[in-house]
């Protein structure tokens, strides 16, 4: 649909749409490229963490207390693994409805989690690296944080409501 | 920034690998970090150059003019710096456009070009209140339509999929309402505190 737009601009006499097209291309390239260095360290951090076991140990630390705001626990791997990668997110939501059903409490509040949060860390730090010049990031990161833990709490609300 | 949180997982990572016994885990972990990198950048590249094509042509044609001017009423209040410079307006714009109609991986490759513009009109080395709004807004949309969640939900054998929807709306706008709400009250505090220095 927006791909319409421009292909009938190249048809327009007058200005040359295909050259603005191919400069436009080549800034896209180049910001990709520049993306490479700092996403490895990030990437490579990200999943050091994931494989080492610290992310599961978390959740076993994590579950009395989610308990008794009536989180189901065995959504707290997904919980915790959503905020820094998608993939691994998808598998445990998936391995999720396998074990515990598709229609159960536990997986309605994961598909609830799934559809409106997002790996908020993954895309701070791919947004952040694509700006040499940003050193520090604000408040970018503790408001992000905050958000996502209220995208949790409202979503263990909501689907009691509706559940 | 970076430096410092890439050294605080890591050093965790390690921990836990020596107590846990899980060493060669994690040296495997860290090389497929390592190679998804470059797959990430790799599939984002195609994507990006052709999204930045277009907004190259959308600029040129004076298409992306029309659209900051329509969504500046709304859009002014959450950029406050990017609608009275002019810097970066057109592919904000065109980003929260495409994060709304639910064209993801059409919304990064915008907002990326957009944060790289505000990046070279930087002064200093903190990132401005628009950078951060743009990235919060990235990270918590409004979802319409979670396609993904849904075809997840039929494929394990749901009896009703599309029974989160309503729920996911009401919890993503809350998300959305709260997280720009409570940057704009960071924004605040931060001027004030400028002020005082």
């Amino acid at each position: 649909m927006i791909l319409l737009i421009p292909s009938f601009l190249f048809f327009l006499p007058g200005k040359n749409y295909l050259d603005s097209f191919l400069r436009g291309a080549r800034a896209g390239l180049k910001g990709a490229v520049s993306l490479v260095p700092p996403l490895t360290l990030i990437m490579c951090a990200v999943s050091m963490f994931s494989s080492s076991g610290a992310a599961t140990a978390l959740a076993g630390a994590a579950s009395p207390f989610c308990r008794r705001i009536g989180i189901p626990e065995d959504v707290l791997p997904l919980l915790l693994t959503r905020p820094f990668s998608g993939s691994a997110a998808s598998a445990s939501y998936a391995e999720l409805m396998s074990r515990s059903g598709a229609d159960g409490f536990s997986s309605f509040y994961a598909s609830v989690i799934m559809g409106s949060s997002d790996t908020v860390f993954y895309i701070l730090s791919v947004y952040f690296s694509a700006c040499p010049r940003v050193k520090r990031t604000g408040y970018a990161y503790p408001v992000a944080v905050a958000s996502s833990l209220f995208c949790v709490l409202f979503s263990a609300f909501i689907c009691r409501i509706f559940y | 920034m970076l430096g410092k949180s890439f050294g605080v997982l890591v050093i965790i990572s390690v921990l836990f690998a020596l107590f846990t016994g899980s060493g060669e885990a994690l040296s495997s972990g860290a090389i497929d970090g390592a190679a998804k990198a470059v797959t990430v950048s790799v599939s984002l590249a195609g994507v990006m150059c052709l999204w930045s094509g277009i907004m190259n042509v959308l600029h040129d044609s004076g298409a992306a003019e029309k659209l900051a001017r329509i969504l500046s009423p709304i859009l002014s209040h959450l950029f406050p710096g990017a609608f009275s410079t002019g810097c970066a307006k057109e592919e904000i714009s065109s980003a929260i456009c495409a994060n709304i109609l639910g064209v993801g991986n059409a919304a990064t490759p915008l907002a990326l070009s957009a944060m790289r513009k505000m990046d070279s009109a930087l002064t200093g080395d903190e990132a401005s209140d628009d950078m951060i709004m743009l990235t919060l807004t990235s990270v918590s949309p409004i979802s319409i339509l979670p396609a993904t969640v849904v075809a997840l939900r039929r494929s394990a054998g749901s009896a009703d999929p599309f029974g989160i929807i309503v729920p996911v709306w009401i919890c993503s706008g809350a998300t959305f309402v709260f997280t720009v709400l409570l940057a704009s009250a960071c924004r605040r505090a931060r001027r004030s505190k400028g002020r005082r220095d």
